[in-house]
């Protein structure tokens, strides 16, 4: 029997396919996000099942997450990617007791209790200062990848103060701070650092190592630095952190089903 | 009989009424669609555009329990052709001074209401106008226990803007099952009641609504041996004395009130809303959350007309975590 | 022959300052090479520009010593006030007493530019949730949790009511955080009715008489408070003479400022200008030091203006600056587009105009406190900055919002229409973070906009 997570998040569709007993993961993919996402949801849950020879009417249960959760009329059940977020990492990560979670429009603070439950949570999806938006504009003005910002990072002496909360401003001081000659690495150290302060700001006076980041942002060297940093605090990256919350909704899927059988 | 509208909780219907005006407390019904001014509240910005919009008030009275709307009424008297009153409500509490400030400035209101072509009332006329005013309220007040979260608040706002409450017109509500919150924050627009419904899908019911819409801003019972003698002072110490606010120095009593409504309620978690720029609020946010010891979410509002949908699904992802 | 005056770097001060010893000058205690200051953290000295006079010299070195002596206040066994938000009341009851030091925790909004972010007072700040969408005053709920600069005040004491938000809020983090503070209610200062007693205030605003009284009531219970702490009773003799002494601070200052404002050639810049204003809040903890101070920048300011000597070109611009700006670096910039120092109004025009000596002193202090600006509307600010844009003939008007600052959201419109309709002179608005850096290309283009358009109007 198999069950299916799927987090229809900004930037990308990720699915995990689960075997509800053991939970092994048996296949997981991702796909980028575009306009019909049931549509493009559907098509990876099929290669996924392909790839393991399975059939749609063998899933037994799909638990959909992510902001287009809602829209994948043929899940189960909709779980929010906070519930995931947290129960994926804790699976990869059982001593895990806080998670940040940045992805393309959003980041989040998780702080989980010792038994792996959701104790507290601080969102920002107001701010795109915040959240990998941020790194995909600088990117964008630098004329690099995404991947080499971290790199870039690693050469900065002294990162550049970014002074506005929005991003659409940020951009216009990213072109000021081009036009009067500081160093790009500057520049993206700036930005991580930013970004970092906003994390910073959610958890507050007290964080309860250790803390696991996970989401988009947490695979572009630089930013573990910089969380780092900003947190005062030794942060890791969780195995997968692009399928953490897939993952989740995937063991969510599993343990509903499981109860469902036994009543 | 001319209108008086206001918004502020510290403004007494009760005083309005006895001078023979009508007291209007406007809950702005949506954010305006355009026009959002960077630092600018959105509540601030909603009200007054309310107020410049309507021809059916004659006076408005604002307060400056926050800087935002002591800043406002300078706004509203430029757009809107009524009569603006900035009724001067001392952030201290602690002090005869600020007791005296207050009861000279609800006075201050009293002249220029008759102006306006209103009457002074005797002590006699005030007393019975706040006794009234207390009796139904009160009857509003008994019927939050039949009635949702969403149409007891939406009773209170109705009876608070002048409107005759219907209670038996309300659907009558099963008794609340969902996780029981708390709901903090500043004043309501009318088209956020929907968070109410958003809450109870997602499997909570608000036990107490302590936004400044809410059953916090209520006024203390009268103290009926000092109405007799002097009423004056009771509706001071009624309103002045009593609300538990935000903008207070200190602000010590919305913590004790707070504290004691949220055992009483066995409130399991708090939905926390301000609107951006709105400093007085945001800054507490951490410390309530500590000081509570309770999940506390965080909910910004905006510019936005309506509800911001993702506050659904932060709704939603705190409920999941109290169940 | 003097050498004509000029604006130098920190680097060139090195030099100047060996030069000027060389010949002979004497510095008081606090004196010494600039430079030293950017050993302890001060690193935006490194991007200022500075006026190149001894007189300069001994502002700077005094600004930047006073945490060193507020500590040494402290160690001697002065008790030290903590006044918060007034910005030039409470200071000088507080001096009129021997053994009490003043100062505004306030003035650490300057830490993160002058510290250009080094000091963690903001990361402070945001571990307490209040973060950048505040202004730029959260520093100093940064400054006490993290303790690394003034000693904490013996009593700390709080204005509130007509005040703006984001401080009201800042102060009762603190409060919160287990400091007390004794609030004191200023109301919100509204014309008189017709029907009422109403009282001319200084500076040129009316009054009720009933709102003087509740601020007389208020200054009363801080009186009470003061005279606790120092031990002894802050009678009517003191405290008239701590006003006579405070005015004459005021006094010095509004010479200073009528001359460098009104000045053919501009004898003194922007920056120079900036930190003379703030003296007078709180006389930078050492009342008879600040007179010295001022004394100095007055005798430099009118030597040159004998001498037909400036420190800018003849056509620079005069610029009214209305708020003071986060990043001193944003007083160069004016300068380096062309522009003057022409006016100012740095939220505290109340601690500039002169107490009144002709009446009881907490009355006179009571209606000086009921004469600030930003206690009223906006609309009487707005006035006031129009008859000193008159006054002093200013031919610009810049608004610098503080970012966050909740009076800024619709502040600068009334200002800026008012100015537009009464003076017609042109008029923009900026928005300055503590450290500006990234945005010079914005602001530059925006500060020269307004210079080329007020320079083309002199031609008309």
């Amino acid at each position: 029997m198999i069950c299916a997570g799927i987090d229809a998040g900004s930037r990308a569709i990720k699915i995990v396919l689960m075997n509800a007993k053991t939970h092994e993961v048996l296949a997981s993919g991702h796909t980028d996000q575009g306009v019909t996402q049931a549509a493009l949801a559907q098509r990876l849950l099929e290669q996924l099942l392909e790839q393991v020879g399975r059939r749609r009417d063998q899933v037994a249960r799909i638990v959909a997450t992510g902001y287009g959760r809602n829209l994948l009329d043929f899940a189960d059940t909709t779980i929010t990617e906070i519930t995931c977020h947290a129960r994926g990492v804790r699976h990869l990560v059982p001593e895990a007791m806080t998670i940040v979670e940045i992805g393309g429009q959003d980041s989040k603070l998780i702080r989980l209790n010792p038994q792996g439950a959701v104790r507290d949570f601080a969102m920002n999806d107001r701010c795109a200062a915040g959240t990998g938006r941020f790194l995909e504009v600088v990117a964008d003005r630098l004329s690099v990848e995404l991947g080499a910002l971290g790199e870039l990072a690693r050469r900065s002496q002294s990162p550049a103060v970014i002074s506005s909360m929005c991003v659409v401003f940020a951009e216009t001081e990213i072109v000021g701070l081009l036009a009067s000659g500081t160093a790009p690495e500057d520049i993206v150290a700036g930005v991580q650092k930013a970004i970092a302060a906003r994390v910073a700001v959610m958890a507050g006076r007290s964080l309860d190592p250790p803390i696991l980041f996970t989401g988009g942002v947490a695979l572009i060297p630089g930013m573990v630095e910089a969380l780092q940093s900003a947190l005062g605090h030794p942060v890791a990256v969780a195995p997968q952190p692009l399928m953490t919350g897939a993952l989740g909704a995937a063991l969510l899927a599993c343990r509903r089903e499981g109860a469902a059988r036994t009543h | 009989m001319k209108t008086i509208a206001y918004c502020d909780p510290f403004v007494p219907a009760e005083w309005i009424a006895a001078h023979e005006m009508r007291p209007s407390r406007i809950m702005p019904s949506t954010a305006p669609a355009s026009g959002a001014v960077i630092g600018m509240c959105p509540y601030a910005r909603s009200f007054v555009s309310e107020i410049a919009s309507r021809d059916d008030v004659d006076a408005v009275v604002l307060a400056t329990t926050c800087d935002q709307m002591r800043r406002a009424s300078e706004t509203l008297a430029k757009s809107s052709g009524v009569e603006v009153f900035l009724l001067n409500v001392p952030a201290t509490w602690q002090t005869t001074t600020a007791y005296r400030i207050y009861g000279d400035e609800l006075r201050r209101l009293g002249r220029l209401l008759v102006r306006l072509g209103g009457t002074a009332p005797s002590l006699d006329d005030l007393a019975r106008t706040m006794a009234e005013h207390e009796a139904a309220r009160s009857t509003i007040l008994a019927a939050q226990g039949r009635l949702s979260a969403r149409q007891f608040s939406q009773a209170l706002a109705d009876f608070q803007y002048g409107d005759k409450v219907d209670l038996d017109s309300f659907e009558p509500c099963a008794r609340p099952r969902g996780v029981p919150v708390a709901l903090v924050g500043g004043p309501l627009l009318r088209s956020h009641f929907a968070l109410f419904d958003w809450i109870e899908c997602a499997g909570g019911h608000v036990a107490l609504n302590a936004t400044t819409s809410g059953e916090r801003t209520l006024p203390a019972l009268f103290d009926r041996r000092e109405l007799g003698d002097d009423p004056f002072a009771t509706l001071v110490n009624a309103y002045f004395g009593s609300i538990p606010d935000i903008f207070r120095r200190p602000n010590s009593e919305l913590y004790r009130w707070l504290k004691q409504k949220i055992v009483e309620r066995d409130i399991r978690g708090v939905i926390f809303r301000y609107y951006t720029w709105c400093d007085l609020w945001h800054a507490e946010a951490p410390r309530l959350k500590e000081w509570l010891g309770l999940p506390l979410l965080v909910l910004v509002a905006g510019d936005e007309e309506g509800l911001d949908r993702r506050d659904a699904s932060r709704i939603q992802s705190f409920l999941e975590m109290l169940k | 022959m003097t050498e004509p005056p000029r604006q130098i770097t920190l680097d060139e001060w090195d030099a100047r300052h060996e030069a000027l010893r060389a010949g002979g000058l004497q510095e008081p205690f606090y004196g010494g090479p600039l430079r030293r200051h950017v050993a302890d953290g001060d690193f935006r000295l490194l991007r200022l520009r500075f006026d190149d006079s001894a007189a300069a010299l001994r502002l700077w070195n005094f600004l930047l010593t006073e945490e060193d002596r507020l500590h040494a206040a402290r160690a001697a066994g002065k008790k030290i006030v903590g006044a918060m938000k007034d910005l030039g009341t409470v200071p000088v009851m507080a001096y009129s007493l021997p053994n009490l030091v003043a100062f505004y925790p306030d003035g650490a909004w300057w830490i993160p530019c002058v510290m250009e972010l080094s000091a963690p007072v903001f990361r402070a700040a945001d571990s307490l949730g209040v973060d950048e969408s505040f202004c730029p005053v959260r520093a100093m709920l940064g400054a006490f949790v993290t303790g690394g600069h003034f000693p904490f005040p013996d009593l700390l004491t709080c204005s509130v009511g007509a005040t703006c938000d984001d401080f009201s809020a800042v102060a009762q983090r603190l409060n919160g955080l287990g400091y007390p503070i004794l609030w004191w209610e200023i109301p919100a200062r509204r014309r008189p009715d017709a029907d009422e007693d109403a009282i001319e205030l200084p500076g040129g605003f009316r009054a009720p008489a009933a709102q003087v009284a509740y601020v007389k009531a208020e200054l009363e219970r801080v009186r009470e408070s003061l005279d606790t702490l120092a031990g002894e009773r802050l009678d009517e003799t003191a405290l008239a003479a701590g006003i006579r002494t405070a005015n004459c601070v005021r006094r010095l200052l509004a010479e200073l400022r009528s001359l460098v404002f009104t000045a053919a050639l501009c004898p003194l810049p922007a920056l120079e200008m900036l930190i003379a204003e703030m003296l007078a809040i709180h006389f930078c903890s050492d009342r008879e030091e600040t007179i010295a101070v001022l004394r100095d920048l007055l005798h430099e300011v009118k030597g040159r203006i004998e001498r037909g000597q400036g420190v800018l070109n003849g056509d620079a611009v005069r610029v009214f600056w209305v708020n003071p700006v986060a990043d001193l670096r944003a007083m160069n910039l004016l300068e380096e587009c062309g522009g003057r120092i022409g006016g100012t109004d740095y939220l505290f025009c109340h601690a500039l105009d002169e107490i009144p000596e002709n009446l009881p002193p907490m009355e006179a202090l009571a209606r000086t406190a009921l004469a600030d600006p930003m206690v009223g509307p906006a609309s009487d600010r707005a006035g006031r900055i129009c008859r000193e844009i008159r006054r002093f003939g200013a031919e610009a008007l810049v608004v610098s919002r503080i970012p966050g600052a909740s009076h800024c959201a619709t502040e600068g419109d009334v200002i800026r229409e008012m100015a537009q309709s009464q003076t017609e002179i042109p008029t923009v608005e900026i928005e300055v973070p503590p450290v500006c850096d990234s945005l010079q290309a914005t602001l530059r283009t925006r500060l020269e906009a307004l210079i080329e358009t007020a320079r083309e109007r002199r031609n008309r």
